[in-house]
């Protein structure tokens, strides 16, 4: 953040004779060892770097994470990137509790790209499926520990005492013996000149001593940004710099032919130059303005992919419409996920059956944050981005393959995300950053890229969509006894891949398969259908279309079998404690379950709906009530219980529920990216329009801490969302909707 | 395309099939009389002036495809009884007019009838056409024979059923409706105004959107002895206004310099290109002379209005919408449409235009509001250059009962006298349109 | 032209028709007011102009010459900007931020305007997008300063 890289403790790292000039100067650290530098009063202290480089085990080099100021702040480079979820303000509680340090004492930056930041249990670094501080629990607990032990050797070596005269209180180290004290910020530089002790031996605090984990600690970006102080890719400021807009090909794959008007265009106001760029066409200028309006007039003869198109090509006869059609007449062959007991013979036997086909839309992923990228070469020929990302390794290696340039000379930037939910993600075609290199390499001035709205909607990467065939039996007391889903649908890890991978792509189906419900026969299989657009992850995933398939059928098999949707749930979940709790928690929460239709204070006549979901490692049910506007679904409420099992952050989690419901509720009422013709027919809010305030519903959080292992929270609230008030609507209406979104259907 | 000029009804097919039962035939197959006995020769000159003279006719905006080879046709006009297409018109000799004649090119342009007397369609404007003087057509043929590249696209058949595809029925109508003359100056007036009348009637086939058709589908009148004369009319979905003198629907607040810089910068003060004439701007009026423009004003200005039809001069009251929360469609007014045109209605001029004194707010027909507002503008390019600001399109946030609303009120707040506008009109018109694409259309004429 | 913003002069060269968002953030490096959709859409860009609230990708700058434009960057010199910052901090209404300084500006120019507006008047206010979904915090916080509350 601005603040941050102006502070003059960063000016006394510069190099002697460097100029001082905020906007060319390194604001964060380049690599791990960069951020040794960032150590206040120290020149690079070789014992630093040795034991950067002698520690293995993940998230044991301290100084990489820590730097400890003399004001007694501590600067954190995090591992995972802050786009909202609070994963900031989470490491800082994490890290704090250990190493002793308030939380609001902490400042927080992305980590660059390196081994030393790979934190995760599962030996990746991503921010993105729920997964950080889950993922990253006891190492960072750990990392406070490691920290907090070698201010404690510090302390010792200083006031000449053995450590274990020592403890600490927040921020300073305490001699209880002789009452003196030291702070932190005082020992830091001795401390991380020290060897990181074993991690064997630290110590962590019981988790009943907590002050900070899983308490409601405020944000430490809430202030600056509520001030706009707050830096996002798109306004990064590198000295010299030009600025760029593209113009890309109306169809992915279409090559650049002749520009009729480069001359014309070339001549617009403040025009640089003019750039033939893989499938579009670019203009460099001094202001993003002048750039955009003149690449908007630049007249391409796109040419049809050439022989050598390595691109998932875009056909003009494309429209999602017609796809969703070709997924509906696909008989298959399908490969089972799960196959349980005897379909056939369940089936067979049943007393009832109960058939059902649904489908779901495309959607955009509509972060507010248009894509952008800051691309500088430097002198010495390495070379600077910044970019909004979600996997920091992956985007280096990439711009390494791309460049040809040594991973060491890329210094990756990762400024804070404008919403992301999924949309920055290393996926071909769909980012700015190799345009903007490219650009930044021909002109030899550093280039910032700003795709506009409209390039935006042309080149994002789509959340799948699915058409799943559902057979149900019943037994004679109308309980389900048998269910199948087979789902024509190609999932986004698969269609990154190009191909369908030896095991079954989870995203694809997860949600369909993993349900808790006990069904003693169930088949879940995937037809994979190879499809002509670009496919991408969407907040929740798999899990975002197909709880609303599985969890609207199991409603109709309530119907069917004259079940209470509720009491069905209850039946099917008894001996399964954890989401019996969670769904009588949201029962509860909600004043008791009144599924209706009934009349409202206000005279609406409305009805509830109740679903649940178990994506991320967490689970979620949510109650939905609903009355019926102008022919249209209002949602009033939603309750939701949750429980990942446990947590760092209530308030960060009620506020997660709040925007997990919203983008739950923004696809089951309004979004659905439409292609016609090979293009998508809306390229901005106004025909792509996202969820608007007014029809946002009042969100109610129970969090339920069952003690089992830690699951996600960024996610797990929103696949419940969207069956829930399809079965309040049915309920009220009588009318059962299989595909979303519900503005697409009139209701009376 | 079903935005397009032509494309709503087939009256002026189906009433000469039912009058043409008694007349002779060799009427209707007869091939008319040329003035142009022999071919001219051809000089850069010429084809440049026949390139002028295109642009003046705006002949690309239907015979020409977005990213298509120009002038090999293809634009799709939807009728009730089935689909026409605008055809080849490059030097191709096989599915263009490169075997065409000057004669057989004059004939086709000025009255309609292609070479083995085979009547056109009166979407082709020859009715205006046939006022274009011996001199331009010759140029325009020099144009389309030396200045066009050949394209072998084939002409895409009418999918009209027979017998409602017989075109000889077309002659009869021609000898009612077309006129058989080419533009006589008028002594009374100056070489200007004669310009201005020569352009607005001819080449420019201004009357073809603006003036109200009778019920054979003709335009009520060709020139200004005829009140109904670019007086406003409605056209596939789109309210072409009035372009007389009518302080409300028309021009009657517009200056002879307002009026030129409309046409050639697609803005001023008072309003800002949209619908159909976003086409006819793009394609033709900026690329006339200034000289040209100049005349259409002056002449456009000469056009008396109609109180009686117009009503009573719009004044501007002072009005915040911000201050009439509670009236329906000011909410909606004041969350969409103000930061653009301004909680006064003023507009930000002559980027945004204002929608108080708009001739879409104040006119009896609405189509034009209810279209922009459900599929926003299309983009203008100006120059070469496309707008800064666009119009979005609505259709997806607003229902049908929040854009009557909306414009409702619009149409009675700042002074704007119009009629409220019904939900069941939105919900026509939306049925029957598709939003304007949010990037540029260009049509090349070479 | 000569431009007023938080309280000072800025002479800046732009065409006439340049979107204010632009001339803002490039020419004059205020980066805290966003471009979300250029198209008046999303209101990440709002601005106040004479203490109106506006979408500055929408107002070309020729038109604001001579008028008082006050940005997020100064929003804490504003009395009732300052009251609505600390009721966002307190709601802890951001989450990734980037509306944030749209929906700032719009309370303010609010509760400018009026100082205990009703549910209608905070509705036709309150109408940016926020794709992170803290609408409900949002009309936590303004309902508390509607109400004159601590914040």
């Amino acid at each position: 953040m601005k603040r941050r890289i102006e502070t003059p403790q960063d000016l006394l790292d510069l190099p002697a004779g460097e100029t001082i000039n905020l906007s060319r100067r390194r604001f964060v650290a380049g690599t791990a060892i960069g951020a040794l530098v960032l150590g206040f009063g120290l020149p690079v202290g070789v014992p630093r770097v040795q034991a950067a480089a002698a520690t293995a085990e993940r998230g044991t080099q301290v100084p990489a994470f820590l730097e400890i100021r003399p004001d007694n702040t501590v600067r954190l480079l995090c591992p995972f990137m802050e786009g909202g979820q609070g994963t900031y303000t989470a490491m800082a509680q994490i890290v704090g509790e250990e190493l002793d340090m308030d939380p609001a004492q902490f400042v927080v930056d992305s980590a660059p790209p390196g081994e030393a930041y790979v934190v995760m249990e599962n030996g990746m670094r991503i921010t993105g499926g729920s997964m950080s501080v889950r993922m990253s629990y006891p190492t960072m607990r750990r990392l406070g520990g490691l920290a907090r032990a070698m201010l404690l050797q510090a302390a010792a070596e200083q006031l000449g005492v053995p450590v274990s005269e020592l403890s600490t209180e927040p921020g300073k180290v305490l001699h209880a013996a002789s009452g003196r004290s030291l702070a932190y910020g005082q020992l830091a530089g001795r401390a991380m000149d020290l060897p990181v002790p074993d991690p064997a031996s630290i110590k962590l605090r019981d988790p009943g001593q907590f002050r900070w984990i899983g308490k409601p600690v405020r944000r430490l970006d809430a202030y600056d940004k509520s001030t706009g102080k707050a830096v996002f890719s798109i306004d990064i400021k590198v000295d010299d710099m030009l600025h760029a807009a593209v113009q890309h090909a109306p169809r992915l794959g279409m090559t650049v032919g002749n520009m009729r008007n480069e001359a014309q265009v070339k001549a617009m106001q403040g025009v640089h130059s003019v750039h033939t760029l893989p499938g579009a066409v670019a203009v460099v200028a001094e202001r993003w303005w002048h750039a955009k309006r003149a690449v908007e007039a630049l007249q391409v003869d796109w040419q049809e992919p050439g022989a050598d198109n390595t691109l998932r090509v875009m056909p003009a006869d494309f429209s999602s419409a017609g796809w969703l059609d070709h997924l509906a007449a696909q008989t298959g062959p399908a490969r089972d996920d799960e196959h349980e007991g005897d379909l056939a013979a369940a089936m067979a036997s049943a007393k009832t059956t109960v058939e059902a086909s649904y489908r779901n839309q495309y959607v955009n992923h509509g972060q507010l944050e248009p894509p952008s990228a800051t691309a500088r070469f430097n002198p010495d020929g390495s070379l600077e981005v910044w970019l909004p990302n979600q996997a920091p390794d992956m985007f280096r290696a990439d711009i390494a393959k791309r460049t040809g340039l040594a991973p060491e000379q890329i210094t990756l930037h990762s400024p804070l995300l404008g919403g992301f939910f999924g949309r920055h993600f290393l996926y071909e075609s769909a980012n700015p950053y190799p345009q903007a290199i490219a650009l930044a390499k021909a002109v030899g001035r550093p280039v910032k890229l700003i795709w506009t709205r409209e390039e935006e909607f042309l080149r994002d990467v789509l959340r799948p969509v699915a058409v799943v065939k559902f057979r149900a039996g019943l037994d004679a007391d109308g309980m389900p006894v048998a269910i199948e889903a087979v789902s024509a649908t190609e999932g986004p890890t698969e269609a990154l891949a190009g191909k369908q991978g030896e095991k079954i792509d989870p995203t694809a189906l997860e949600g369909l398969s993993g349900k808790a419900y006990a069904i003693p026969n169930k088949r879940i299989a995937q037809i994979y259908v190879k499809g002509p657009a670009m496919l991408g992850y969407w907040r929740s995933v798999g899990n975002s279309l197909n709880d609303f398939f599985y969890e609207s059928f199991l409603d109709e098999l309530a119907d069917k079998g004259g079940k209470d949707p509720y009491e069905l749930r209850l039946h099917l979940l008894r001996g399964n404690p954890r989401l019996t709790t969670l769904l009588q928690a949201v029962a509860e929460l909600a004043g008791g379950w009144k599924p209706g239709p009934f009349t409202a204070e206000d005279g609406s006549k409305r009805a509830r709906g109740v679903a649940m979901a178990s994506p991320f490692g967490s689970h979620a049910a949510v109650i939905a009530e609903v009355s019926i506007e102008n022919g249209q679904v209002k949602v009033h409420d939603i309750w939701q219980a949750i429980d990942p099992g446990s947590i760092v952050n209530p308030a960060i989690i009620e506020a997660q529920v709040n925007g997990a419901v919203a983008l739950g509720l923004s696809q089951t009422l309004l979004e659905e990216a439409v292609w016609q013709n090979g293009a998508p027919r809306a390229r901005n809010y106004d025909l792509y329009p996202i969820l608007p305030p007014q029809r946002m519903a009042r969100v109610h959080v129970r969090i339920v801490q069952s003690g089992e292992k830690m699951g996600g929270i960024g996610e797990p609230p929103l696949p419940a969302v969207a069956p829930a008030v399809a079965n309040a609507v049915a309920r009220l209406t009588g009318q059962r909707v299989r595909s979303l979104p519900l503005d697409r259907h009139t209701f009376s | 395309m079903s935005n397009r000029r032509f494309a709503t009804t087939a009256r002026w097919l189906a009433v000469p099939c039912l009058l043409a039962a008694g007349l002779l035939a060799w009427y209707v197959t007869r091939e008319p009389a040329s003035p142009f006995t022999t071919d001219t020769a051809v000089d850069a000159a010429l084809v440049s002036r026949g390139e002028y003279v295109a642009r003046l006719s705006d002949c690309v905006a239907c015979h020409s495809l977005p990213g298509k080879t120009p002038f090999a046709g293809g634009l799709e006009m939807a009728t009730p009884l089935g689909a026409i297409h605008a055809t080849n018109i490059t030097p191709d000799r096989e599915h263009g007019i490169g075997a065409y004649s000057l004669a057989d090119f004059d004939r086709a342009v000025r009255q309609g009838v292609a070479p083995g007397a085979r009547r056109l369609y009166p979407a082709m404007p020859y009715p205006s056409y046939a006022k274009l003087s011996d001199d331009d057509v010759r140029a325009l043929y020099a144009f389309f024979m030396q200045g066009v590249q050949p394209s072998a696209e084939a002409n895409i058949p009418s999918s009209i059923p027979w017998p409602l595809n017989m075109r000889w029925p077309i002659a009869l109508w021609n000898g009612l409706f077309a006129p058989a003359h080419t533009y006589a100056a008028k002594p009374s007036q100056d070489a200007l105004w004669n310009r201005g009348a020569y352009i607005v009637q001819g080449p420019g086939h201004c009357g073809s959107c603006h003036t109200p058709r009778g019920l054979a589908f003709n335009e009520k009148a060709l020139d200004e002895s005829g009140t109904p004369f670019l007086a406003g009319a409605l056209l596939d979905g789109w309210y072409a206004p009035s372009l007389r003198q009518d302080p409300n629907t028309g021009l009657g607040r517009w200056s002879e310099p307002e009026i030129v810089q409309f046409l050639k910068t697609g803005r001023n003060k008072h309003a800002v290109v949209y619908g159909s004439m976003t086409e006819a701007f793009n394609n033709s009026t900026q690329f006339m002379a200034d000289d040209d423009l100049a005349a259409i004003a002056r002449y456009l200005k000469s056009l008396p209005g109609d109180p009686a039809r117009d009503g009573k001069p719009w004044q501007y009251q002072a009005v915040s919408a911000a201050g009439r929360l509670d009236a329906p469609g000011a909410h909606t007014y004041v969350t969409r449409c103000a930061s653009c045109h301004g909680l006064d209605g003023k507009g930000q001029p002559e980027w945004m235009p204002p929608l108080a004194g708009a001739t879409s707010m104040l006119a009896k027909e609405n189509a034009s509001a209810i279209n922009i507002t459900l599929n926003g503008s299309q983009r203008i390019v100006a120059a070469g250059v496309p707008d800064a600001y666009r119009m979005p399109a609505f259709r997806e946030q607003l229902s049908d009962q929040q854009i009557a609303e909306v414009l409702s009120f619009a149409r009675s707040a700042w002074g704007n006298e119009a009629a409220a506008v019904d939900a069941k009109a939105v919900a026509k018109l939306r049925e029957h349109t598709d939003p304007a694409s949010s990037s540029p259309i260009i049509l090349h004429m070479r | 032209m000569e431009l007023r913003i938080n309280q000072k002069t800025y002479q800046v060269e732009a065409e006439a028709d340049t979107p204010l968002l632009w001339v803002i953030r490039d020419d004059l490096g205020m980066t805290g007011t966003k471009y979300g959709c250029g198209l008046a859409q999303c209101g990440a860009c709002s601005v106040l102009v004479d203490g109106n609230v506006v979408r500055a990708c929408v107002t070309p700058v020729a038109g604001v010459v001579g008028r008082e434009i006050t940005t997020i960057e100064a929003i804490e010199e504003d009395a009732i900007g300052k009251r609505v910052v600390a009721a966002w901090v307190e709601h802890q209404v951001a989450q990734c931020g980037y509306c944030q300084s749209g929906q700032v500006m719009a309370a303010t120019a609010l509760l400018k305007h009026t100082p205990k507006p009703s549910d209608a008047q905070i509705e036709a206010a309150m109408v940016n997008l926020c794709r992170c979904g803290t609408y409900n915090a949002i009309h936590a916080a303004v309902h508390e300063l509607a109400e004159g509350g601590k914040a």
